[in-house]
C-alpha cells in the first residue's frame, strides 16, 4: 500500500512553527520565568593561561541578592564536560587554559546581580607562557597546555601507493592555505534553565543535542541518566554552534538548581556567548595535487592542521570528516593525507555548518585552479575529467553508493549560469573597467550525509508518534528543530504516510523523556534518521489501522489502499479521522515508537580505509562577483546553487537551507573576520564582527536533482551543510578571477584586495 | 526609582524605573512582553524592535525613561487585521525559519508598507537593514513584503 495524491510530501506546505514564531508567542529559554528562579554567572578566565594560585568569592557574597558561588568542590559528580575526551573540567580551580575557561558560578536573584557580583569575585593567577599558533603548539619548546603534550590526534588516509604517491603524475599543483575563523551568530544566544524536583533535573533551552546535555548533566551531577530529563526549548538558530556547548551551560543550570534547590537559568548576552564558544575551526592547509598532462588526477598529499584550541572538545570529530572528505568529489588513486589536531591556548574549535569541510573545499578547489592553470586546462573540464561517479572507488576505498547524479550536478550548474557566457563576459568588463574587477568561480563538492563511520554508535534514531482518538496527531522526533524545518518535515512524512490531514499533526520539542537518544541533530542526517524514525512509526500505525479496516469490512488488508486522505477498498472508502475514531472505539493501539539505524559500516583507523558514510550529496556552486578597487570591497552579484537531495520533501524549506547557506557561506569568504589577541576575541559583538545584513545579500538561483537515495525516507537525502560548503571556495575563486590571483587565506578582506589591485 | 507612565500595545501603563534600566528589560521583566527578543544587547541585530510613536527603534539601547509619555508598540500591539496579513504571507513564503528575529521584522515591515505602498527591492532592503536574520538569507523575506505590497499593503 503505498499513499497517493495529495501528495504532502514533495510539497510546499507552510511551516508547522512559521505562526507562533511571527507573532512572538513561541517561547525560547529566555522567555519562561518561573515564580523564584535564580540566575547564574560565569565567573571566566582573563588569562589565556595561567595557574590559579586562589580563589575569593567573599566580595561576591557580600552583594544584595547574591545566594551562594560555586567553585570546583562544590560539584557533586565528576568535574568534567568534555565532550569526547574527558580533558575539560566544567569549574577550574588549579589551571586555566583559555580566556574564557569558567572558574565559578554565582547565583543569584536576578541575573543583573549575578554578573555584578560575578565581575567581584577574586581570582589571582600566575600567568604562565601561552601559545596562539596551531604550528608553534607542534614544537618541542612550545608550553604544553594538557599533560599529553599538545597533538591530540594524527588522522590519517593512506589510499593507493605509499611512499612517492606522485610517481605517475607528470604536472604538480601545490600551495598553503590558511583560513580564519567563522563565529555561527546565531541570533539567539546560549541559554538554559535547570528545574529541580526531589532526586531529579529537568533541563531545558537552546540546543541540537538533547542526548549530549543528558550525559554532561548526570555526570557532573553523579545522577544516572534517568534522573535528567532535557527538553528542547524553542531554539533560535545553531549551524552547529548548539552541539556541544549546549553541555556546558547546562551543567552549570543544573549544578546551581540542585545545590540550590531553585530553578537556576544563565543565558549569555552576545559579548559572553562569542568570547566562550566554539567556532568554526581555524585551520592551516597544504595542498598537494598531482596529475598526468591530459588532466588525470593520480594523487594528492596533504597536510592539516586543525586548532583545536585548549580542549579537544569536537575536533578530532571535526577533523575525521575533513580528513576522509579532503579530496572532494574527485576520482583520486593515490591519497596522503595528515590531519593534525592541536591544543592551543586559543578558544575552542568546534562543530559548524560543514564541519571540517568548508575549509578543506576552499583548499581543494584552490589547488585545483591552480592545476589547471598549470595544465592550460579550462577548470571546469579538469573537475569533468575526475568528477566521482556512481561505483567508482572514493579515497576511503569504498564504492560511492547511491545516489550520485554528480555529472548531472555539474552540467546543470554550468546551464543555469551560463557560465562560459558569464567568465567571457567578466573577463571582457575588466579589459576596460579600471574601478571595478568583475570574476567567476566555480566549487564542487560531495558530503557525506549522517554521521561518520567513526561516530556511527550514535547513529540510531527514534520518533513517536501518537494518533489521538479525535484524529490529530502527535508527533516527536529525537531530532531538534533549529529553525531549518526538521518539525515540519517529520510532520510532513507523518500525514502522508497515515493519511492524516497536514493541519492536523501537532510537532512535539525534542524531549528524551519521549523519545530515545537519537544523537546529535548535525551531520544533515535529520531528514534521513529522523525522517525514517518517523517513516517507521507512522507505517505501524497505518498497519495496525489496514488490519482493524480489513477486519470490519472482511476484506484481505492488501486491498486496502490509501488516496488523498482516504483508506479505500473497492467502492467502500472511510476518511483517516473517521477510521481513527473507529479504531479507537476498538481499542486499537494508535501510538507507535520508530526507529531507524542504518547498518555498521567497516572502518579502519589508521588508514582511514572503509566505509565513511551511508551516502554522499553532492553540490555545486558557480559566484559571479564585483571587487570594487576604491574601497577594495567585494560584492557578491549572484550565485547559483545546485544540490543533490534525493527528494525535496518541502521545496520551499529546501530553498531556505540554500538561501541560508549561500549568505553565511559568502559572509565567511568575504568579511567575517573574528580576531584575537592572546586569545581575547576583540570584536565579541555583532557591531564589530560583521555579518552579512539586508543590503549585502546577492541574487540566488536554486536548483535541485531529484535522483532517490533508496534508504532515504522517501528518497530524500540532506541539505544543511552542503547549501554552505561549497560557496566560500566558489566565492573565493571568483574573487581571484576578478583581482589575477589565487586568494590563499579567508577572509578576503577589503585591505588584502585593494593591495592585489594595486600592487 | 522614577516613576513613569506611557502607553503600551495600546493601554496607559505606569512603571518605576532607575536611571540606566534598558527598555528592553523593562518591556520583558515587568510587562512580560517576550515576544520582543534581545539578540546583540547593542542595537545591531533589531531582535528587539519596537516601534516607539509608529516607528522602529532597537528597545536594548534605549533607556526606559526615555519612553515616558510616548507610546510603545510590540508584535502583539499591532493592528488584528495587519497582523493577520503578515502572518498568513509570511508564512506562506516561508520567510520564517528559527524565528528569533521574526517578530522585530515583522514591526519594520509593517512600518514600511504603511509609509509606502509599494516599495521597490532597494527600498525593502534598506528599510530592514536594522534587522539581522542568520537563517533565511533573507531572500524569502523580501518576497514576502513585495507580495504584500502586491496584495495591498496594510489594511
Amino acid at each position: 500500500m503505498s499513499p497517493m495524491e495529495p501528495r504532502v510530501v514533495g510539497a510546499r506546505v507552510p511551516r508547522v512553527d512559521s505562526c507562533d514564531k511571527i507573532r512572538g508567542s513561541a517561547k525560547y529559554i529566555d522567555d519562561f520565568n518561573y515564580r523564584g528562579t535564580l540566575h547564574v554567572a560565569v565567573v571566566t578566565s582573563t588569562q589565556p593561561h595561567a595557574d590559579i594560585l586562589y580563589i575569593n568569592p567573599a566580595p561576591a557574597l557580600d552583594v544584595a541578592g547574591v545566594v551562594r558561588v560555586i567553585v570546583a568542590k562544590d560539584i557533586p559528580g565528576q568535574n568534567q564536560v568534555g565532550c569526547v575526551f574527558p580533558d575539560q573540567p566544567l569549574l577550574q580551580h588549579e589551571r586555566v587554559r583559555f580566556v574564557g575557561d569558567r572558574v565559578a558560578l554565582v547565583v543569584a536573584t536576578s541575573a543583573a546581580i549575578a554578573r555584578e557580583a560575578a565581575a567581584k569575585v577574586v581570582v589571582e593567577y600566575r600567568a604562565l607562557p601561552s601559545v596562539h599558533d596551531v604550528s608553534e603548539a607542534l614544537s618541542d619548546s612550545a608550553p604544553r597546555i594538557q599533560a599529553g603534550g599538545n597533538l591530540i590526534a594524527h588522522l590519517k588516509v593512506r589510499h593507493g601507493s605509499g611512499l612517492g604517491i606522485h610517481s605517475e603524475s607528470e604536472v604538480i599543483a601545490e600551495q598553503e592555505f590558511e583560513v580564519n575563523y567563522q563565529e555561527h551568530a546565531y541570533l539567539e544566544p546560549q541559554g538554559m534553565m535547570a528545574v529541580p524536583s526531589g532526586r531529579l533535573v529537568t533541563v531545558s533551552g537552546s540546543m541540537q543535542a538533547p542526548a549530549y546535555v543528558q550525559s554532561a548533566v548526570a555526570r557532573v551531577l553523579g545522577y544516572n541518566l534517568a534522573q535528567v530529563r532535557v527538553v528542547q526549548a524553542t531554539t533560535g538558530g545553531a549551524f552547529g554552534g548548539k552541539e556541544e556547548y549546549p553541555s556546558e551551560v547546562a551543567s552549570c543550570v543544573a549544578l546551581a538548581a540542585v545545590l540550590t534547590g531553585a530553578p537556576c537559568k544563565l543565558v549569555y548576552t552576545r559579548q559572553e556567548d562569542m568570547q566562550v564558544t566554539p567556532k568554526r575551526h581555524r585551520m592551516r592547509l597544504h595542498y598537494k595535487i598531482g596529475a598526468t598532462k591530459d588532466g588525470i588526477i593520480k594523487s594528492v598529499h596533504a597536510t592539516i592542521q586543525v586548532d583545536a584550541g585548549a580542549y579537544a572538545g569536537l575536533s578530532t570529530v571535526v577533523a575525521e570528516r575533513a580528513n576522509s572528505s579532503a579530496t572532494g568529489p574527485y576520482k583520486v588513486p593515490n591519497v596522503h593525507i595528515d590531519t593534525l589536531v592541536v591544543y592551543t591556548n586559543n578558544l575552542l574549535g568546534g562543530a559548524f555548518r560543514g564541519f571540517g569541510t568548508p575549509q578543506t573545499t576552499f583548499a581543494m578547489e584552490s589547488t585545483m585552479d591552480i592545476l589547471a592553470w598549470k595544465l592550460a586546462m579550462d577548470p571546469v573540464e579538469l573537475r569533468r575529467k575526475n568528477l566521482l561517479q556512481l561505483g567508482d572507488t572514493l579515497i576511503t576505498g569504498a564504492p560511492l553508493p547511491p545516489s550520485a547524479p554528480s555529472m548531472e550536478v555539474l552540467e546543470t550548474l554550468l546551464t543555469r549560469s551560463d557560465y562560459y557566457r558569464l567568465k567571457a563576459d567578466a573577463e571582457k568588463h575588466n579589459e576596460t573597467s579600471r574601478w571595478t574587477k568583475r570574476g567567476v568561480g566555480l566549487a564542487l563538492n560531495m558530503y557525506g550525509c549522517c554521521l561518520h563511520a567513526g561516530g556511527q554508535h550514535m547513529e540510531g534514531s527514534g520518533a513517536l508518534v501518537q494518533v489521538r482518538s479525535d484524529g490529530s496527531v502527535e508527533v516527536t522526533i529525537g531530532g531538534t528543530e533549529l529553525g531549518q524545518g526538521a518539525n515540519t518535515m517529520a510532520a510532513q512524512i507523518a500525514a502522508h504516510t497515515l493519511g492524516a490531514p497536514f493541519g492536523n499533526i501537532r510537532t512535539l520539542q525534542s524531549d528524551t523523556g519521549l523519545v530515545p537518544d537519537s544523537g546529535p541533530t548535525v551531520a544533515s542526517r535529520t531528514t534521513i534518521m529522523s525522517g525514517n524514525a518517523v517513516l517507521d512509526a507512522a507505517r505501524q500505525i497505518q498497519q495496525r489501522l489496514v488490519q482493524f479496516l480489513a477486519g470490519i469490512w472482511r476484506v484481505p488488508g492488501e486491498t486496502i489502499e490509501l488516496d488523498g486522505g482516504m483508506y479505500r477498498s473497492g467502492n467502500r472508502s472511510i476518511p483517516f479521522s473517521e477510521l481513527v475514531r473507529e479504531a479507537g472505539r476498538n481499542r486499537v493501539h494508535l501510538t507507535a515508537s520508530g526507529w531507524y539505524a542504518p547498518p555498521e559500516k567497516p572502518w579502519d583507523k589508521e588508514t582511514g580505509q572503509g566505509v565513511a558514510y551511508v551516502t554522499y550529496c553532492f553540490a555545486g556552486h558557480v559566484a559571479d562577483v564585483e571587487v570594487d578597487a576604491m574601497s577594495g570591497l567585494a560584492r557578491v552579484r549572484k550565485v547559483w546553487a545546485v544540490h543533490d537531495v534525493g527528494k525535496a520533501i518541502n521545496p520551499a524549506m529546501l530553498e531556505g537551507q540554500a538561501h541560508g547557506g549561500i549568505v553565511q557561506g559568502m559572509g565567511w569568504a568575504l568579511f567575517e573576520n573574528l580576531q584575537l589577541d592572546h586569545g581575547r576575541v576583540l570584536n565579541p559583538g555583532l557591531a564589530d564582527y560583521l555579518i552579512p545584513g539586508a543590503m549585502d545579500i546577492p541574487e540566488m538561483d536554486v536548483s535541485w536533482i531529484e535522483d532517490p537515495y533508496p534508504d532515504g525516507p522517501y528518497g530524500a537525502k540532506g541539505i544543511g551543510e552542503p547549501s554552505l560548503i561549497t560557496v566560500p571556495a566558489a566565492v573565493a575563486i571568483a574573487v581571484g578571477h576578478a583581482c589575477s590571483r589565487t586568494p590563499t587565506r579567508l577572509p578576503l578582506v577589503p585591505e588584502m584586495l585593494l593591495r592585489w589591485l594595486h600592487e | 526609582m522614577r516613576p513613569i507612565q506611557f502607553q503600551l500595545n495600546g493601554k496607559q501603563v505606569s512603571a518605576e524605573v532607575a536611571a540606566k534600566d534598558r527598555l528592553v528589560d523593562l518591556l520583558r521583566n515587568v510587562f512580560t512582553c517576550t515576544e520582543v527578543k534581545e539578540g546583540c544587547g547593542e542595537g545591531e541585530c533589531g531582535a528587539c524592535t519596537v516601534l516607539l510613536d509608529g516607528r522602529p527603534v532597537t528597545s536594548c539601547i534605549l533607556l526606559a525613561w526615555q519612553v515616558s509619555g510616548r507610546s510603545i508598540v510590540t508584535v502583539k500591539g499591532l493592528p488584528a487585521a495587519a497582523l493577520d496579513r503578515i502572518e498568513r504571507v509570511m508564512k506562506e513564503e516561508h520567510a520564517v525559519q528559527c524565528g528569533f528575529c521574526t517578530p522585530g521584522f515583522v514591526l519594520s515591515i509593517y512600518s514600511l508598507l504603511k509609509e509606502k505602498r509599494h516599495p521597490s527591492r532597494e527600498e525593502i532592503q534598506r528599510s530592514l537593514s536594522g534587522h539581522l536574520c542568520r537563517c533565511t538569507g533573507y531572500e524569502a523575506i523580501f518576497r514576502a513584503v513585495e507580495r504584500l505590497a502586491a496584495e495591498g499593503g496594510m489594511p
